[in-house]
């Protein structure tokens, strides 16, 4: 029987692109805001438009799509530069920790139970890859702020991934296990996802060297490739973000012969981004918005000032001025899909975090319509970014 | 503004210059970060200058002046290291080579300085097209006249420089079939080319630079994108034909190479150079471009075709006791097996492609050249 329903995602899959290309004209907002305001527009809360994502097939295509993301970002991720540059991995540590302490600190101000200021401690530690990696080239951006930029943000989502289990664990068993047995836990689960993306990251260059696709694009196999990792990790329980992201760091390293793949997946990871933003977007709740807006500007600021602050202090001795730096933690400001697609990979524990985390959905809305916009503004004042998005 | 007069320098003293990719580790094309990896220089003595270049993804660096060649290359080496220690803080990779092998034109930035600015908005897309890697060795003259001299007499071993030095076989994603298709961005700008055949300071002064000036065409000698150039504020001629080689250790040896034939020219051993020279000057030109030491030039005076290989190696026999009185030995020596067993570094990187089988891995493969002390 054919129902009206099956029609409203992609119909608002083809009116998020339209405003998205409207308004990046118009007012040259990055695409990704525009997803954001529509899909929010049209979600559960707001008059039942789009039914809760949460469990659906769009829910698997965004989760493709930032796996697919994860791996791009992997790829470009140069381990050896830490070798070179320990002021780097410097800079990354304390604008991590800093902001969880800062942020557990806010939260703790705003009367926040243990728990909840913990998960939203660490969930603020993140930057979203899909948001810095998506306007980075969308601007068609190059540069020192860009490359540091992506690897600080690979660097926050593996810690972030990391302390996130450990607090989800903590919390969902409080009293039955200890803080350690949470973390042994967490550990495993990052260790075996991981190795599974490293063993497609072996393996697959290797698939590709013996039916000789050298010199061709790889785009389409990596593509492929990723939708099995994600499939697979998915159904065995573990991090899909880790293992796409090991995916594409091993891939990277491994190279023998380098291989050339499409920015964003070609028009692939186009589509696939719609789909990303308006479902980050159409899965919150006017009303955990509404509830927790006052912390939510409390942690946004805070997370803000130690973010550019970390950038900028350590910016002289990893070789770059202050002011890049600080361009740098401009940059990092984005959260929102990535703190939305960890959340809905933990559905199965049926915490509603959402609900129980004040601020969490403010938070995630404002950043997921200004974040995009603060990375694209740094990128344009660093002088990295060729021309304003997608001209 | 007359022609500023030639300052006399040392004879025979050398110095180099070196223009030099930047590229990303990632997919290793041009990253545009001149910018970051000059702020960074700055804060150490660096061994020789550096200077930002035409668009943001090179850089050029250059000797202080030597007499020898060993300690030439102790500085290029020294020059080589502080650059790779910049590129590991910053992520950036650095190479030779004349071209970028898929780089395109049109994603270049200029950087950003008025003259830059400027040529750029007077040359269009050449400006960014002009995206290319060479060498320049400066010579020493000891009077202005010595210089113009070395600078005609030059002529017919032009073709030896660029067939030995030729390092750009890729343009644009794909083989050009030349040797050197960097020199082919050259020529396109309108004031390339050679240098009139004037033999005295003066007269080049009266008769040739002050007309130019107001034809308002030219300004300086900067204007002039000749093959080789008076560098009067240096008191050097300058040779402009190089693609910049893969390694600051061949750097050197052509370096050395230009020296000891400049000493062997000073004998006046040579039949001296005439207009006429220049008949078949832009044919010799192309066969090295194209064909690289496996090309043939017409000599100017005898007519013999020659081939360019074997031209070196009788040339480099010739030059045998001015290297020796130099003290550049070694670096002839190597030369001297380069043209006799191995091909240049055109050949090295179509290798390279013909195995891996994507340009991408070329330009890897030049970065780690670079990086690596090149036994000689």
């Amino acid at each position: 029987m054919f129902s009206i329903n099956e029609m409203f995602w992609p119909a608002a899959i083809a009116l998020a692109w339209v405003v998205g290309e409207l308004s990046f004209r118009w007012i040259s907002l990055p695409r990704i805001s525009s997803y954001g305001i529509t899909g929010f527009a049209m979600a559960a809360s707001q008059g039942e438009i789009l039914g809760d994502p949460s469990g659906q097939v769009v829910a698997q295509m965004a989760n493709v799509a930032f796996a697919l993301i994860l791996f791009e970002l992997g790829y470009r991720i140069n381990l050896r530069w830490l070798r070179h540059n320990y002021w780097l991995g410097v800079t990354s540590l304390v604008e991590s920790i800093g902001t969880f302490a800062a942020v557990f600190f806010v939260a703790n101000a705003f009367s926040m139970s243990l728990t909840s200021s913990l998960m939203l401690a660490a969930l603020a530690m993140s930057t979203s890859p899909a948001a810095v990696l998506r306007v980075a080239n969308d601007t068609r951006s190059t540069g020192q702020i860009t490359e540091r930029l992506l690897h600080l943000t690979a660097f926050n989502t593996v810690l972030t991934v990391f302390v996130f289990k450990i607090v989800l664990g903590y919390w969902m068993l409080e009293s039955a296990v200890s803080i350690p047995q949470a973390a042994w836990h967490s550990v495993m689960v990052l260790f075996i996802s991981a190795s599974v993306g490293v063993l497609f990251g072996v393996v697959v260059p290797g698939l590709l060297r013996l039916i000789d696709n050298r010199g061709r694009n790889s785009t389409v196999a990596f593509a492929i490739t990723v939708i099995l990792l994600t499939s697979l990790t998915h159904i065995l329980g573990f991090s899909s973000l880790i293992a796409a992201l090991a995916f594409g760091l091993v891939a990277r390293h491994r190279r023998v012969v380098l291989t050339q793949t499409q920015r964003n997946f070609g028009a692939l990871g186009d589509v696939l981004t719609v789909v990303l933003f308006v479902f980050v977007a159409a899965s919150l709740d006017w009303k955990h918005v509404s509830d927790g807006l006052g912390i939510a500007l409390a942690v946004i600021v805070c997370r803000f000032l130690i973010k550019t602050a970390s950038a900028a202090l350590f910016a002289r001795p990893s070789g770059i001025g202050w002011r890049k730096g600080a361009l740098t933690g401009l940059a990092m400001m984005p959260m929102s899909a990535f703190v939305m697609l960890l959340l809905e990979q933990t559905k199965y524990l049926e915490l509603d975090v959402m609900n129980q985390v004040a601020g969490l959905a403010a938070i995630v809305l404002l950043l997921e319509i200004i974040g995009p916009v603060m990375t694209q503004r740094a990128l344009m004042l660093a002088g990295e970014a060729n021309q304003k998005e997608g001209d | 503004m007359a022609l500023e007069p030639f300052k006399t320098a040392t004879a025979l003293t050398m110095g180099v210059e070196l223009e030099l990719q930047l590229v990303s580790l990632t997919d290793f094309d041009l990253l545009p970060c001149a910018d970051d990896m000059l702020h960074l220089l700055a804060r150490n003595r660096f061994p020789g200058d550096v200077k930002p270049e035409i668009t943001e993804s090179m850089i050029e660096v250059a000797t202080d002046v030597h007499t020898r060649y060993d300690e030439l290359l102790a500085q290029l080496q020294q020059i080589r290291d502080a650059l790779v220690a910049a590129g590991d803080k910053l992520n950036v990779g650095l190479c030779g080579g004349g071209t970028h092998p898929f780089q395109h034109w049109s994603d270049r930035r200029i950087f950003a300085k008025p003259r830059f600015k400027e040529l750029s908005w007077l040359y269009g897309y050449l400006a960014k097209q002009f995206t290319v890697f060479g060498q320049h060795v400066h010579i020493g003259c000891s009077s202005a006249n010595e210089g113009l001299f070395l600078l005609h007499a030059l002529n017919r071993y032009l073709p030896h420089f660029i067939a030995l030095s030729a390092s750009s076989p890729f343009s644009q994603g794909t083989d050009t079939l030349f040797d050197s298709a960097r020199l082919n961005s050259v020529f396109a700008f309108p004031l390339s080319g050679r240098a009139p055949f004037i033999l005295e300071w003066e007269k080049f002064g009266d008769a040739y630079f002050s007309k130019m000036e107001k034809t308002g065409v030219v300004k300086t000698m900067k204007d002039f994108y000749w093959d080789i150039r008076p560098k009067p504020e240096y008191g050097t001629i300058e040779l402009r034909v190089c693609d910049t080689p893969l390694t600051v250790e061949w750097a050197a040896v052509l370096a050395a190479y230009l020296q000891a034939l400049c000493r062997m020219l000073l004998e006046r051993s040579d039949p001296p150079p005439t207009e006429d020279d220049y008949l078949v000057y832009n044919y010799n030109r192309f066969q090295a471009c194209r064909f690289g030491l496996d090309g043939y030039l017409v000599h100017p005076q005898s007519n013999e075709n020659l081939s360019i290989r074997e031209d070196i190696l009788a040339t480099l026999e010739r030059l045998a006791p001015h290297a020796a009185a130099l003290g550049s030995t070694p670096a002839l020596e190597a030369l001297s097996l380069l043209a006799s067993s191995q091909g240049n570094h055109a050949s090295e990187l179509r290798k390279i492609y013909a195995s891996a089988g994507n340009v991408a891995s070329v330009t890897e493969h030049a970065t780690r050249m670079f990086r690596r002390q090149e036994a000689l």
